[in-house]
């Protein structure tokens, strides 16, 4: 019984230990094969959740307590990152479905940042300067969320259809940016 | 004591223990009468079967009375959802394997090309499953799955659709390991009935099988050629 405990410890150390590597990995976008080969779905799971957390509370109406736009956000980046998905698979992609959802969920890293940062800056105030900060930093991680995913995703299509299976990853995090600029708490 | 259990346990040369792993079914060097009463004991492994129900029926709780835990929907929403996941990965990567023997995975090789592995484990040892914990096993994976169906159609029809979101995360993550544990199981009927020659039902076999002897040879060439419970050992998940 004691060696059971052991090792399911020992597991959950291993797993945090390769989410924590594949988070780096977003960062730096390198050609690694760390992101594709061991694909988990925890990381995509944490930063939706974090992103669904902040996102909340902005709402006009007080009375809601920021439920449906909390399911909303979820259904906006889970459904938006499996039709992306089916769409390069379509295209005659290689990569496979898990491997592709798990890189999409997790160069969702540098837009999570930014919202941190753009909540950070509303807290100190929500005029013109502040908006001009955040929409730098909104579209900086942007273009590093597009840049970062599209460097694992698009290798695996032919030449000629790589702007087909970028314009959907392009929509995708322009829409969770969007979310992310136009959010001012009550 | 028969003679035959006293000199087993005397000088007769053990099966190796299984790589890289210390849940493996590793035969125990227990006395006999703790060997016994480890074959007698109805749940072999107490504290997966506890959290192989543990999380899937907090999970159901948690959503049928969330009102009384807490006013906030988000709080809800992130609790049973963490339980969720937290059932998904315990069945898959700890009970399966310690209550059945069952496990699958996804791999993806060198071209990029992903296999999906579906394997049952062959040969049981001591330390194997009882009829108790598959049996819980089973209704446990195949009941909820089924509840949260139910869960679907009531929020459906009553039109409380922000929780529909959560209610399809918990049909998938719980029909996945159903779908995965039942993938196993057919798969591993299917290749018993191809080498039953090689087959070895521990239960049958009395512990004087790991002396010297012929009988003795026999059975340490079926454990020797465990490539399955060998392998079992690495590549988790």
């Amino acid at each position: 019984m004691k060696r059971q405990i052991k090792v399911t410890s020992l597991f959950q150390m291993r797993d945090l230990k390769a989410v924590g590597k594949k988070f780096v990995h977003v960062m730096y976008p390198k050609k690694s094969s760390a992101l594709l080969r061991d694909w988990d779905l925890w990381g995509p799971l944490v930063l939706c959740v974090s992103l669904a957390l902040m996102l909340q509370g902005g709402s006009a109406d007080s009375k809601e307590d920021g439920g449906p736009q909390f399911a909303e956000v979820f259904v906006i980046i889970w459904f938006g990152a499996v039709v992306i998905t089916l769409n390069s698979k379509l295209l005659g992609g290689t990569i496979s479905f898990f491997q592709s959802l798990c890189v999409l969920g997790y160069c969702v890293l540098p837009l999570t940042v930014a919202m941190l940062v753009c909540r950070l800056v509303l807290l100190a105030g929500s005029g013109t300067i502040s908006f001009i900060v955040r929409l730098i930093v909104v579209m900086a991680m942007f273009g590093w969320s597009t840049l970062a995913s599209t460097a694992f995703l698009a290798d695996s299509q032919p030449p000629n259809r790589k702007a087909l299976v970028v314009y959907p990853i392009f929509l995708f995090y322009f829409v969770i940016s969007w979310m992310i600029l136009t959010f001012t708490p009550q | 004591l028969d003679p035959g259990e006293e000199a087993g346990g005397g000088g007769a040369p053990r099966p190796p223990p299984a790589l890289g792993d210390d849940t493996e079914d590793v035969s125990l060097d227990l006395g006999g009468e703790e060997e016994l009463a480890l074959r007698k004991a109805q749940i072999r492994h107490p504290l997966a079967t506890f959290f192989h129900l543990f999380f899937r029926v907090s999970a159901i709780i948690t959503y049928l009375f969330c009102d009384w835990f807490s006013n906030s929907f988000v709080a809800c929403f992130v609790t049973i959802l963490l339980l969720l996941s937290f059932d998904f990965w315990s069945v898959k990567n700890v009970t399966g394997r310690l209550l059945v023997g069952l496990r699958w995975w996804n791999q993806i090789d060198e071209d990029g090309k992903s296999h999906w592995v579906f394997e049952a484990r062959r040969v049981s040892t001591i330390a194997a499953s009882t009829e108790a914990e598959a049996r819980i096993f089973w209704l446990g994976l195949i009941i909820c799955p089924v509840i949260w169906i139910v869960f679907f159609f009531s929020t459906l029809f009553s039109l409380k659709l922000k929780w529909l979101a959560l209610v399809i995360a918990g049909i998938s993550l719980q029909t996945a390991n159903l779908y995965g544990y039942i993938h196993c199981k057919l798969g591993g009927q299917k290749s018993i009935s191809r080498i039953t020659s090689r087959f070895f039902v521990t239960a049958d076999v009395p512990k004087s099988k790991y002396q010297a002897g012929p009988s003795a040879i026999n059975h340490e060439v079926s454990n020797a050629d465990l490539p399955h419970a060998v392998g079992f050992g690495f590549s988790w998940y």
